[in-house]
């Protein structure tokens, strides 16, 4: 790399950094205290007891309790564990990166100027019907056709243990462990313990994200700049409304972006059509080379493959649909 | 069996876990030195458009708060204060992460570092290029800017913006550009003696007696990396002054949107140009 091309990694580099930072903070903090001070039995009293509309409230649950894509993972880990309907957990899963105030709000503040309402309210329509859908096919299908075995495992024997449980009553006394929240009144140290473990659980998230995000932010400044091979090639591939939101796709999968900056980087792909830049918000936080890492600690692999290819196929579809069809009515 | 420990072992933590925290934090100050550093320094306007500032200096504040007040109780042992149930083990670790500390310490610190010591806070001249600043853009292609920008009457442009001594109206560089694509601005603006800013480059496209130079600005909607060179065109009689190449200029003529080779262009006509000194704004829409 010559020093013009440093110098331009640099400043296209520091200024994506710059804008996007404080919006994984905000998520992270928000996550961090999630994790600590929200008992993991809540989320499951908010669903409705019929199952398909469980399902839709669960694409709605971000708005309530929002969580990245890289925290997600294991959020839904543990919730399958308390016994979180499957089909509820991966709609989940998919949605709440992208339904919820957090994103709504950076895609809102990154498109300026650039249909901010129509971009933002598209993304979070487009990511619920998505992940509604991935839900519904879920519910229906075995459920060791999809989760690994130790996890189908796991929720199988904690669904018995509860089935125990609701044998005894809920008397646990027999169970030979404590049921009981650690909860103090009078000792302020349990306050202080738990704003120390958020705060750390928060850091922790930023680090995981911030790791990958400056990775993405390198990878995407490279292209900003025309240093990386291929951007030419991507360019050229910007006005062509089948191709373009492909490559957008698959640059978000490479890219591996937060759901609470992507937008910041979406922006700057002034040449890319309206729909490209949609179909990059909204599978990159359903599906991109980290989730693949992070989603094999509960799925299994050929679930994996099936669901993603799924997933592409329908939001590149309904991109090339728009672009076709109103791609030149309403927006930029 | 915590009780028949010694109370030196109980007392403290394990050090993985502490040394991880201590990692995380360090990588969280670097960022929030950096952030901090460069909207204190006013180099931030270089970055970003003024309503991202405040928000990047509040991620730098918070960011600072958050390493500083691990790195403060790093070796606090602490109970998240909920009951995760038997079996869970290693999950009941809030702090439980595959990230190696010295990995990320690296992969956080290192490209960020390099950046804010290696930028010049301005991109080289290919990557300008490549934003478009030798591209005839037609501004039909940006509508976003048209909504910014409803076509004035010559009254109102002459109410609305200040004059030169020596007669010129002073016009952002925005305005002119626009004009190529919309039709009633150049009939208002045509043929008006105006004044602008902008930097100075010379001319590679239809330029064969070398007498044109382009006058540039970057429009950046909310960071550098998403901004987009918006250019006009300077004819001059002969050939042109000699400017500091890519340097700030006053320039001042007669505005015209000829028709060349099929595409309309916005040139001014030069009578008069002289070096400036470089504004406190990057951002386009400076009076």
């Amino acid at each position: 790399m010559n020093a013009d091309a440093q110098q331009d990694f640099a400043l296209a580099f520091l200024s994506i950094l710059f804008e996007g930072a404080p919006f994984i903070l905000l998520g992270t903090l928000i996550s961090g205290f999630i994790d600590i001070y929200l008992p993991p039995g809540t989320m499951d009293r908010f669903l409705p007891k019929n199952r398909n509309l469980a399902v839709i409230v669960s694409g709605l649950l971000g708005a309530v309790f929002p969580v990245c894509e890289c925290a997600v993972v294991p959020v839904i880990r543990r919730l399958l564990g308390k016994g979180l309907p499957l089909g509820c957990a991966l709609t989940y899963m998919l949605a709440a990166p992208i339904v919820n105030p957090i994103t709504a709000l950076s895609t809102w503040k990154a498109f300026q100027g650039q249909s901010p309402l129509a971009m933002t309210s598209g993304r979070m329509l487009l990511g619920f019907l998505v992940a509604v859908g991935v839900g519904l096919v879920v519910s229906r299908i075995s459920m060791r056709k999809v989760l690994r075995k130790s996890i189908a495992d796991k929720v199988e024997a904690d669904a018995a243990k509860k089935e125990h449980h609701h044998d005894h009553d809920y008397d646990h006394s027999c169970c030979g462990h404590d049921h009981s929240h650690d909860h103090d009144d009078s000792s302020k140290k349990a306050d202080d313990s738990r704003l120390i473990a958020a705060m750390r659980s928060a850091q922790k998230d930023f680090v995981e994200v911030g790791v990958y995000f400056t990775i993405g932010v390198a990878i995407t400044a490279l292209f900003n700049t025309g240093i990386a091979p291929g951007a030419i090639w991507l360019d050229s591939l910007a006005g062509n409304p089948v191709a373009a939101p492909a490559a957008l796709m698959a640059l978000a999968f490479i890219l591996s972006l937060c759901s609470t900056s992507d937008a910041f980087i979406a922006a700057t792909l002034a040449k890319f059509t309206w729909s490209a830049k949609l179909a990059f918000l909204v599978l990159g936080p359903m599906l991109d080379v980290k989730l693949v890492f992070l989603y094999q600690t509960v799925l299994r692999r050929k679930f994996i493959l099936g669901m993603s290819l799924s997933v592409f196929a329908f939001i590149w579809a309904v991109a090339v649909a728009w672009e076709t069809w109103f791609g030149k009515l309403v927006l930029p | 069996m915590k009780a028949a420990l010694p109370p030196m072992k109980a007392a403290l933590p394990p050090i993985r876990p502490v040394l991880r925290r201590v990692v995380f934090s360090l990588s969280v100050l670097l960022w929030a030195a950096v952030m901090i550093y460069f909207y204190e320094s006013g180099r931030i306007v270089k970055y970003l458009a003024p309503d991202f500032r405040p928000i990047a200096l509040a991620g730098g504040l918070g960011l600072a708060v958050l390493g500083l007040f691990n790195l403060l109780t790093a070796f606090r042992e602490v109970d998240c204060g909920h009951d995760h149930g038997e079996g869970e083990g290693e999950e009941h670790d809030h702090e439980g992460s595959d990230m190696n500390p010295l990995a990320s310490l690296i992969l956080m610190t290192l490209p960020v570092g390099f950046s804010a010591v290696t930028s010049t806070d301005s991109f080289s001249q290919a990557t300008l290029a490549r934003k478009g600043l030798y591209e005839n853009v037609q501004p039909a292609d940006t509508p976003f800017l048209a909504s910014a920008f409803p076509a004035p009457t010559r009254e109102e442009i002459e109410n609305t913006h200040s004059k030169t001594a020596d007669g010129y109206l002073q016009f952002s560089l925005m305005e002119l550009f626009f004009a190529t694509g919309d039709r009633e601005l150049q009939d208002v603006i045509g043929g008006m003696q105006i004044e602008t800013e902008g930097r100075i480059v010379m001319e590679k496209n239809d330029n064969p007696n070398g007498t044109r130079m382009r006058l540039y600005r970057m429009f950046m909607t909310c960071c550098i990396a998403d901004s987009r060179a918006i250019p006009i065109i300077l004819e001059f009689s002969k050939e042109p002054p000699l400017l500091p190449d890519n340097g700030w200029v006053k320039v001042a003529g007669t505005m015209t949107f000829p028709e060349e080779n099929g595409t309309l262009k916005a040139v001014l006509v030069v009578t008069r140009a002289t070096a400036a000194d470089v504004p406190p704004e990057e951002k386009f829409l400076r009076r």
